[in-house]
């Protein structure tokens, strides 16, 4: 075991801060427009970090399986509200449908992941369920959000598509088939990429963490294997289920996509 | 035969269709023509329950069309409209996927019958074994109709099929629905092809 980095103190940090003048001169001087931007998102990131590293002190210092396990379903329940306005879809059809998927998708994973892979003595604690959840649902989010688009979106762009396939015979699921490979897989691109190249272009940040606290770059990089595997699951799970469950709302009893579906 | 009696449409605030009234017997044809936005391809879709009229009915072989009854009344028409997308992959792999629908599993898919369409229609050069992102709007456009034609349905909806198709094609094509005596078409088109043949025609004004 390698000694944890030493911590940094709010004087130090503050200097980081400084570290905003190169974007910021830059920003002036090509006026790109965008400081004020810049400056209200990294005051929304610090301050949202702040409020979650107390939130984070506070479930460790208690570490209640069912406080764990609530803060988990708050979470899948931002990511299932996130999810949704970032769609461009409508709230009331879906909210249900995609928290399950969440629910289902990521949970699955994590608890794979924690009772098989890391196989601790209990399996509730907050250091695994609060930190890992939050990495699941973090990276499932993204392709949940691209794959809901595009499954919809081309649904609605290519609806002679669909509606040739309906006339064809195929029951609702068969005529979304080729629509919901489709997405998935645009859905998936973006992260099988990213796992292509790992560790050869970029350390990743679990990893980077671990080593950082004081963990062994050999049993940093098994937990980044085991949970890159999970977090695939989580992905694939998630868009797939998401796109299952809120097939059958978005489609009306004739099977044409429903018109209201869309903000 | 088909049946559209007193159908009132309209999307938001604009009437498309009003007061249209249709007969078409098993085995006739019917040309349907008349400027854009007059609602030539509405009623194609209305035929296949795409969309629902805000007034009177659509009949299918005697059967009030309702949301029961659709899936089963589907089964009796192949539709084809134009600028068709497939999507992507091989085209035999697409084609053999629509025979894999549960609605179509009584029929057999046989690759000689997809050559077969494949010399009629000129597809010079191009075989089952291409991939569909390869293929050209016009070849696109054939794919489409043979695939519709592998169903042997009763009933034929064909929606400017021809637009995308040079004269020679175009003459093949018509001819070869036309010449199929038992089939009931329902036909949108600008084509004079169609009309040199003795055909039922409808003309919408806007």
């Amino acid at each position: 075991m390698t000694e944890a980095a030493p911590d940094i103190t709010l004087i130090r940090l503050l200097l980081g801060f400084a570290l905003l003048i190169i974007p910021a001169g830059l920003s002036w001087w090509v006026r790109l427009g965008i400081i004020r931007k810049m400056f209200v998102s990294t005051g929304r990131m610090t301050a949202q970090l702040f409020l979650v590293s107390i939130l984070l002190i506070y479930l460790f210092d208690v570490d209640n399986p069912y406080i764990n396990t609530g803060w988990v379903i708050i979470m899948i329940i931002f990511a299932a509200g996130a999810s949704m306005m970032s769609s461009g879809l409508r709230f009331r059809h879906f909210f249900i449908p995609i928290f399950a998927s969440y629910f289902f998708g990521a949970g699955f994973s994590l608890l794979y992941f924690i009772g098989i892979v890391v196989n601790p003595e209990s399996i509730f604690t907050a250091q695994l369920l609060v930190v890992l959840g939050g990495m699941l649902l973090g990276n499932s989010l993204n392709s949940v959000i691209i794959g809901i688009s595009h499954f919809y979106q081309s649904l609605q762009k290519e609806k002679k598509r669909y509606h040739y396939l309906l006339s064809l015979g195929a029951s609702i699921r068969e005529a979304q088939m080729p629509f919901f490979r489709e997405a998935v897989i645009a859905a998936m691109r973006p992260f099988l990429a990213n796992m292509a190249t790992m560790g050869v272009v970029f350390l990743p940040g679990m990893m980077t963490g671990q080593i950082l606290g004081g963990a062994s770059p050999d049993t940093a990089i098994k937990y980044q294997i085991a949970i890159m595997l999970a977090i695939f699951t989580s992905v694939t799970l998630s868009i797939s289920l998401s796109l299952f469950f809120t097939s059958r709302k978005g489609f009306d009893e004739y099977g044409v996509l429903k018109e209201d579906l869309f903000k | 035969m088909i049946e559209l009696q007193n159908i009132d449409f309209s999307v938001g605030q604009r009437q498309i269709l009003r007061n249209v009234s249709l007969k078409i017997p098993a085995g006739g044809r019917l040309l349907i023509r008349g400027d854009s936005g007059t609602g030539k391809s509405t009623i194609l879709r209305l035929i296949l329950g795409l969309v629902q009229p805000d007034s009177g009915r659509v009949i299918i072989d005697e059967e009030t069309q309702n949301r029961n009854n659709i899936w089963s009344q589907r089964l009796k028409m192949a539709y084809v409209s134009q600028d068709m997308q497939l999507g992507r992959g091989k085209t035999e792999s697409f084609i053999k996927e629509v025979f894999s629908y549960r609605n179509n599993r009584h029929l057999t898919y046989d690759r000689r019958d997809v050559e077969k369409y494949f010399d009629l229609f000129g597809m010079n050069g191009v075989t089952p074994e291409h991939r569909l992102e390869d293929l050209s709007g016009g070849e696109l456009q054939r794919v489409a109709i043979i695939t519709a034609l592998l169903l042997k349905r009763p009933i034929y909806l064909l929606d400017e099929i021809t637009s995308a198709l040079d004269a020679n094609l175009k003459i093949k094509i018509t001819g070869h629905f036309l010449s199929m005596k038992n089939a009931t078409l329902v036909i949108v088109s600008h084509d004079q092809h169609w009309y040199e043949h003795d055909i039922q025609t409808l003309t919408l004004d806007a």
